[in-house]
């Protein structure tokens, strides 16, 4: 006799449809579980059940944002379950961000608990992990074995209303929410051990994580600005008009670059932005008040500046992992060094 | 004439009242602790040096009405990087501090005051021991 | 240095006609003990109240916690520089009365806090609650100055705490147990020259009235980082003149029974080498926090450390004495671990500490002093209520018609010590 209902949501590869080639089938319910779901069964043992398992690729559910969550969610709402799990998704980024983006609109919009799993690296961690509770997990299927039971239990906690502990006590990625609790051993004992495994080259976790900051070292200033070469590089996603690469609206997987040779002023017949985080509509009237080529161009000519760069660079900022981020700035860099780039505006949005 | 080569910035009258014939003193009157800070925030901009920490004593910015902060009296050219960011650290943790609900009775302020003398009394003899700022 | 703690167990206190330990029961002629207090012409009213374990009892606000000590054998006598003479202390002989305290309390300033609860939630929160504590409630002549009333309330704790450690001076210990730290050429025979080299920092808060330690008498804001044996806290070298954050700042008691010092004197010879402790103060003055700094992490690097532990005190600006420490000694290729607190906000959501840095890699957090509690109300107060609303993280109607209260962590005593005193922490 089962307590409560859940719906599980997998993409096409643990749904055993097919892997890449076909991440863009569109979402289908099946009835009862598939895959991953008969551990959480074993966890779950007779205090839950999965009634129905939701099975989507991972570019559909990306490239249609908007229509899966909203078609998803209404196969979800038809089941009236009680509790809601995605995943769990390892280190896999775009199945990520589906399991998070479905357990947050589970959540908010269905009042269901809903909770995912994934590793901390997974660019869907970052995005919902102050959102939703995203018990962490390895970076491949391996860890699905260790998992699965901390979800689970977790997902029941939840699902019973019962208080939930820290994220050490229950497994879950710090949500930037600190909680206290007892330890084991009392502090000094702790910071002997921290110690211990510091000296010997072991692994070991802080309690505190500091704000990680990625410090850059101002360059020195520009000697004579009237010779220089300046170049614009955004992450507000503005792109000739027509998005020619195909950059990805949210987490982008990579960025253009662009020639403004002969280009005075950005028009809504020219340019557009693909950038899905935030209202469009003055971006594509004038992508000029995202990157000011127009005003750059005047200065060109009053000789305020040397020569505005002949490229620019764009990419879309909207969830973009940090990974991804630091390479495209790395290749960036490297082709603005070698234009003779002698400083950069940045914008972004 | 008042030689002293370090101001302090008080919205304490205590302060006022027991420095400002002997160093210069810049009293806020009816400012508060956030005022003080940022002021110095300014100073700092405007190439001023920082000598006493911001968030000094262990009386919790939400408790406390009263600051007051060591500076040098002269500026240099640069921003003193040290002090910039000293500051806007001490002004993010006073910013998300709540406000302060109630309002203390005159002798609990009283308290406050000469505990924030007392803090920056501390620092007195550092500051006359050392030759160059 | 090598020291011997004879502990005597104390399991209960009472009132008597003398003054004596009997079959584990300290008996307390309050008259006679509260004679040397009362002679301070500053102390107007004192009297002695006792608050068992599991009693329903508040105490607050709390000043100082005392453990009783004498020296039996060696030079000096506890507390040296402020009750016994100046001499240097660590080695030989003490007796300890386990198990009790000597608490301190009485407004100082009219925003004082401290609460010590012996039963219910706070008590968890607190290690004072385990202890039978013989209360010492003062009050000051009018028109004291808030100065010489916390010196005359120091000294008072401290007076009565010596004097009833005499009393366990001719005892048999129920436990003995030798500390034994080495030189520095005994570090580098076998075995201890195959083990990490590891010291202790220890952070003292000096920055002013109610902020202040003292280090065999001297102001600690007045001292330059300097060399301390382990064993000589544990004769009371160092005392607290502390009396704001409650949570996290250092009593005598806590000075006495250090953490860090009994984990690395446990392990020393086993796993790691106790090398020395570096006590560095936390002053107001940013030159003099820059100097401090430097200095522990050279003379960290004149004792050639491989790790260190460092533990802070208060809130605030001791952070960015810290984080100067901590990266320091990082820099100087000490392996570093820091113990500290939290200020996260009541919901747990605001940036933990005033100051960071990437070095700070290894850090045990003894949790989130703005985290609420609601503490039930108890049948007897000692002291006074009148300042439970304004205590840190009280606020007005802190204190509820029922006498229950509601307020931050950092209202308790010793809720959130930085030395790693409790099991408390955060994630």
């Amino acid at each position: 006799m089962s307590n409560y209902k859940v719906v599980h949501y997998i993409n096409q590869f643990f749904g055993q449809i097919g892997g890449e080639e076909k991440a863009d089938v569109p979402a289908e319910k099946r009835q009862g579980l598939v895959g991953p779901g008969l551990a959480f069964k074993q966890a779950f043992g007779d205090q839950a059940e999965i009634t129905a398992t939701i099975i989507c690729g991972d570019s559909w559910f990306n490239e249609n944002l908007e229509l899966a969550t909203k078609t998803v969610l209404e196969m979800i709402k038809e089941e009236k379950p009680d509790l809601f799990i995605a995943g769990p998704a390892f280190n896999a980024g775009r199945y990520g961000v589906a399991c998070a983006t479905i357990a947050d609109a589970v959540q908010t919009e269905l009042g269901i608990p809903a909770i995912t799993g994934m590793y901390i690296e997974n660019p869907g961690a970052d995005m919902f992990r102050e959102k939703i509770y995203i018990v962490a997990t390895g970076n491949s299927a391996a860890g699905m074995r260790k998992a699965v039971p901390v979800m689970a239990k977790l997902a029941l906690k939840l699902v019973k209303g019962e208080p939930i502990g820290s994220s050490a006590e229950e497994g879950f990625l710090p949500n930037g929410i600190r909680k206290n609790f007892f330890e084991n051993k009392r502090g000094s004992a702790r910071a002997l051990d921290m110690l211990t495994k510091k000296l010997a080259g072991k692994p070991y976790v802080t309690e505190c994580p500091m704000p990680s900051f990625d410090r850059v070292a101002p360059q020195p200033a520009i000697k004579d600005i009237t010779k220089a070469n300046i170049a614009i590089v955004t992450s507000g996603g503005i792109v000739p008009k027509g998005n020619p690469d195909r950059i990805e609206s949210s987490s982008a997987s990579k960025y253009g670059g662009y020639s403004l040779e002969g280009v005075d002023n950005l028009t809504a017949d020219t340019h557009e932005t693909a950038h899905g985080g935030y209202d469009p509509v003055y971006a594509n009237q004038d992508a000029d008040r995202v990157i000011p080529v127009d005003v750059l161009r005047q200065y060109e000519k009053d000789g305020k500046i040397g020569k505005l760069n002949d490229w620019f660079y764009s990419t879309v900022g909207n969830g973009t992992s940090v990974a991804s981020s630091k390479r495209f700035a790395t290749e960036i860099a490297g082709k603005l060094l070698a234009q003779g780039v002698d400083a950069v505006i940045m914008t972004s949005t | 004439m008042l030689t002293s080569s370090f101001q302090i910035l008080t919205n304490n009258p205590l302060v006022a009242e027991s420095f400002s014939e002997r160093f210069h003193v810049k009293f806020f009157d009816d400012a508060n602790d956030r005022d003080v800070l940022r002021n110095v925030r300014d100073l700092v901009h405007l190439g001023y040096r920082v000598l006493t920490a911001p968030l000094s004593g262990s009386v919790k910015p939400w408790e406390t009405p009263y600051r007051s902060v060591m500076m040098t009296s002269d500026h240099g050219d640069e921003v003193d990087a040290f002090s910039l960011d000293i500051m806007e650290r001490a002004l993010a943790v006073i910013e998300k501090s709540k406000d302060r609900p109630w309002t203390y009775t005159p002798s609990v302020l009283y308290d406050f005051q000469v505990i924030d003398l007392s803090l920056i009394e501390s620092a007195l003899p550092s500051v006359e021991a050392t030759g160059r700022l | 240095m090598k020291l011997e703690l004879g502990y005597i167990d104390i399991k209960g206190i009472r009132f008597g006609d003398h003054n004596a330990v009997e079959d584990h029961v300290l008996v307390v002629n309050p008259e006679e003990l509260l004679e040397p207090v009362l002679a301070d012409p500053l102390i107007k009213t004192a009297h002695f109240e006792i608050a068992n374990p599991g009693e329903s009892i508040r105490i607050t606000p709390v000043k100082d916690v005392i453990e009783p000590r004498v020296k039996v054998e060696g030079p000096g006598g506890i507390f040296p520089g402020v009750i016994s003479k100046v001499h240097t202390v660590g080695s030989g002989k003490t007796h300890v009365l386990r198990g009790m305290a000597v608490v301190t309390a009485g407004p100082i300033v009219g925003f004082q806090e401290g609460i010590i609860d012996m039963t219910g939630v706070g008590a968890e929160y607190t290690p004072f609650s385990k202890l039978h504590n013989l209360v010492l409630v003062m009050e000051a002549v009018e028109g004291t100055g808030q100065h010489e009333y916390e010196k005359a309330a120091r000294m008072a704790g401290l007076t009565t705490a010596v004097a009833i450690g005499e009393l366990a001076r001719d005892l048999t210990p129920d436990e003995s147990v030798v500390y034994e730290t080495p030189t520095i050429a005994e570090g580098y025979q076998e075995p201890l020259s195959n083990l990490p080299r590891v010291g202790y920092v220890m952070m003292l808060q000096s920055q002013g009235l109610l902020h202040d330690t003292y280090v065999y008498g001297v102001d600690a804001k007045r001292t330059i980082s300097t060399l301390i044996g382990a064993t000589e806290l544990m004769d009371g070298a160092i005392i607290s003149g502390n009396c704001v954050s409650a949570c996290d700042k250092n009593t005598t008691y806590h000075h006495l029974n250090n953490p860090v010092i009994r984990d690395l004197l446990e392990a020393h010879g086993k796993t790691l080498n106790f090398v020395g402790v570096i006590i560095t103060n936390e002053n107001v003055y940013l030159a003099d926090k820059i100097r401090s700094s430097d200095w522990t992490a050279k003379l960290a690097k004149f004792l050639s450390l491989d790790g260190a532990i460092v533990s802070q005190e208060g809130f605030g600006n001791p952070d960015t004495d810290l984080i100067m420490n901590c990266t320091k000694l990082e820099n100087n290729g000490v392996k570093t671990v820091i113990i500290t607190d939290e200020y996260a906000g009541a919901d747990g959501k605001s940036q933990p500490l005033a100051d960071a840095d990437d070095l700070a890699d290894a850090v045990v957090t003894a949790g989130n002093a703005n985290e609420m509690i609601v503490l039930p109300p108890m049948e007897r107060v000692i002291g006074t209520l009148n300042f439970v609303n304004k205590i840190a993280g009280g606020h007005d109607g802190s204190l509820r018609e029922d006498g229950s209260i509601e307020t931050e962590l950092q209202a308790i005593m010793g809720s959130t010590n930085e030395l790693g005193f409790n099991r408390l922490s955060a994630r």
